[in-house]
């Protein structure tokens, strides 16, 4: 047995362990989360191993499984150049399929005031793109993959990961961030050209605040700028399916959602640029009650 | 002798309107079901009562407005088979 | 690092060994259990230990979820009842889901997937349609499994429900016909015990001798630490409420052709779990049962197998238990030419 090299990573509620075959990866996570709060006693909620297929896949043409606390089978293994991704990977698959604490909505969300702006799409939709440029004009930034909402309080949970930009996006942020909050570009993955940015230092810092859930949008890259109303029945509709462990919370996952449905006011939003969707988006954020 | 029905109780079903469909928890599933008009009101006069479908036909033309025709009990009794292969209603055995 | 899974079974069987775990035992001990599909049990039996603060909401998630999969599990169970009533015959319950529906200790906390029930063999053909009428389907239509599944194992090849998605295992009997036990389905039939729902759990002596041959006969001992947890948990409720417990085992094992199982489990379970077992079964481990231990033990801190030679080893020995030699040559044949 190949023995593993590990560090833990505190990610707003969540504490994982991350174990790996190679160093390389675990470099390059402990390089991008230098912000985040140490862990000071080994506890975690989850572990996530990166390890070779096969064992002689350690050395050569490298290729990392992801596996851990909870996995997938048919996950497919992913170049060693890409292990930051299949780390970034790991820990999403742990949330998704093991976290009970909360409501995850596979969302971006930001908060101004004590509120919490919420956005949710297919892959493509910007809403990735949408929360780090927010972030980069006076909101705090929450998280670009998943929301979580308390079922008791109704209110939303930071879960600040490293922000995962794809193919256009890189270039559009690499113009107005400095290389410093950059990771490793990774081309050719199988969700295409994928390069990480480090959340601003607020979000990291205030990763313990929570925030009311004020707005949701999803968000529509590509067609002419308008916004839709859209009726409860296909919010409730479409959050189950943005949702990872809807099914899994029962009645808690039922009330929380509902309640989450009839209380945050929801827009269809087309747009064809950033500047366009932050008009809207400050539009209908000075029309809340 | 017509078939009997009998909806799941109540107390294990939560019922949540929204627009125009209604969300049924199903507490002994943990399934969300979400359903349109007659749904909701056939399980509100089935109450805990053990019925054919003309009754309920019947009470829903009484306090839904709606008319009693061949095509009503039609609509009702494709529900039922819905309802029952959803495991919201029950076949029951007459006797 | 923990580099077998003893603490794990040290701490189902006396819950306070994990007083002395640092927060990397208790990291280490969380993914072997998660691993060994334990923690709903294991969450369950650390109810009254003081356990550390960021431990609690990591073991009450693992109570939820086997909440909930005992819910969905009672539910599908109820779904094969509905589709099963017009043919008025006796539906056995298996394994997780009869535990839970029968209020065994063994469930709680368990962790279970598929429905697996049990008919009449004469009655598989109407099982089967009554299924397939109520909306399960085949998993995967490939006729050569199809015609190995009926021709050489104890139940159907696995349906699908095409709306909740959940798979039901039809058994006629608990071993593959080719297995060299052949244990007397028609018995367990007989002897099944009618629950308020309509539905059957085996009796006692055989719930507990379907546990056991399950633990040899299935695969490679892989999740045989959960399934000798099982083992436990049954014996000591079974042998607490029936003073002839032991005495119907005994005429049940021995009906069954599953002697020998119920000895090395009982042993195996004594040594791991301290199972009170009846002096007609006890006596010290053997040494081929260190080998077992070994295997069942075969799990790292990371949640990693460890072993792969020994686990191996019982893998291609697994596949001989159940197939004589001739119809293991021309299994893997058939494979092989789909390959």
């Amino acid at each position: 047995m190949n023995g593993l090299n590990h560090l833990f990573l505190t990610v707003g509620p969540a504490r994982f362990r991350l174990a790996s075959s190679w160093q390389e990866p675990l470099d390059q996570l402990a390089s991008l989360y230098k912000t985040y709060p140490a862990s000071y006693d080994d506890y975690a909620d989850f572990t996530v191993r990166l390890e070779p297929e096969k064992p002689w896949r350690r050395f050569v043409r490298p290729s990392v499984h992801i596996s851990g606390d909870y996995w997938l089978p048919d996950a497919a293994p992913l170049p060693l150049s890409q292990s930051l991704l299949a780390a970034e990977m790991g820990m999403n698959l742990q949330m998704a399929l093991g976290w009970r604490r909360h409501l995850l909505l596979h969302a971006s969300s930001v908060e101004k005031d004590g509120k919490a702006l919420l956005m949710t799409g297919l892959s493509g939709s910007g809403k990735s793109t949408l929360s780090a440029m927010l972030a980069e004009k006076g909101w705090r930034f929450m998280g670009d993959e998943f929301a979580l909402l308390n079922p008791d309080t109704g209110m939303v949970h930071s879960f600040p990961r490293l922000i995962s930009l794809k193919n256009e996006a890189i270039a559009a942020m690499q113009a107005i961030l400095p290389i410093n909050r950059f990771g490793p570009m990774m081309k050719g993955t199988p969700k295409g050209d994928i390069r990480h940015i480090i959340p601003p230092l607020n979000a990291v810092n205030r990763m313990k605040e929570t925030a009311k859930p004020a707005l949701l949008l999803f968000p529509r890259f590509g067609y002419d700028p308008v916004l839709r109303d859209m009726g409860k029945s296909e919010v409730f509709v479409r959050l189950t399916q943005a949702s990872t462990n809807y099914v899994a919370l029962g009645e808690t996952g039922f009330r929380a959602l509902t309640r989450f449905v009839d209380t945050v006011p929801t827009k269809a939003m087309d747009y064809q640029s950033g500047e366009q969707a932050e008009e809207m988006i400050d539009s209908l954020w000075s029309k809340l009650p | 002798m017509s078939q009997l029905y009998r909806a799941a109780t109540p107390n294990k079903l939560i019922q949540h309107p929204l627009d125009s469909m209604t969300l049924i928890f199903q507490k002994s599933s943990g399934i969300t079901h979400i359903v349109a008009d007659p749904v909701p009101a056939i399980l509100e006069v089935m109450a805990e009562d053990t019925v054919t479908a003309d009754a309920i036909t019947h009470r829903l033309s009484a306090g839904f407005d709606l008319e009693e025709s061949a095509d009503a009990a039609d609509i009702v009794l494709a529900r039922l088979v819905e309802l029952c292969s959803l495991g919201l209603v029950e076949q029951v055995d007459g006797g | 690092m923990m580099r077998n899974a003893q603490p794990l079974v040290d701490a189902l069987r006396e819950p306070e060994t994990v007083l002395s775990l640092d927060g990397a035992g208790w990291t280490d001990l969380i993914s072997i259990a998660r691993a060994e599909s334990l923690i709903g049990s294991l969450a369950h039996r650390l109810a009254n230990v003081a356990v550390p603060e960021v431990i609690k909401p990591v073991l009450d998630d693992a109570i939820q979820a086997t909440d909930l999969a005992r819910l969905q599990a009672l539910w599908e169970a109820d779904c094969a009842r509905r589709a099963l009533v017009p043919l008025n015959c006796k539906t056995i319950l298996m394994k997780g889901t009869a535990y839970v529906a029968a209020d065994c200790d063994a469930g709680i906390g368990r962790s279970i997937g598929d429905l697996d029930i049990m008919v009449d063999r004469a009655q598989l053909p109407a099982v089967e349609k009554a299924l397939l009428d109520a909306g399960w389907e085949w998993v995967k239509p490939d006729p050569y499994d199809d015609e190995y599944y009926r021709e050489h194992m104890h139940e159907l090849p696995p349906l699908i429900h095409r709306e909740r998605d959940r798979m039901i295992d039809v058994h006629h009997t608990i071993l593959p016909l080719t297995a060299k036990p052949t244990p007397n389905a028609q018995a367990m039939l007989d002897a099944a015990i009618k629950l308020d729902s309509g539905l059957y759990v085996m009796a006692p002596a055989d719930m507990l001798l379907h546990s056991i041959a399950h633990l040899f006969a299935d695969g490679d001992l892989a999740g045989g630490l959960r399934n000798l947890w099982d083992i436990d948990r049954l014996v000591r409720q079974f042998s607490q409420a029936d003073g002839e417990f032991w005495m119907e085992l005994g005429k049940r094992a021995k009906l069954h052709g599953l002697e020998r199982h119920i000895a090395r489990a009982l042993r195996l379970a004594a040594q791991l779990y301290d199972t009170p077992v009846d002096k007609a079964y006890g006596g010290p481990a053997i040494f081929a049962d260190n080998i077992y231990i070994r295997r069942l033990l075969a799990r790292d801190g990371w949640g990693r197998e460890t072993r792969k030679f020994t686990r191996q080893a019982f893998y291609i020995r697994s596949h001989w238990l159940r197939m004589p030699p001739l119809m293991l040559a021309g299994h893997l044949w058939t494979k092989w030419r789909n390959t």
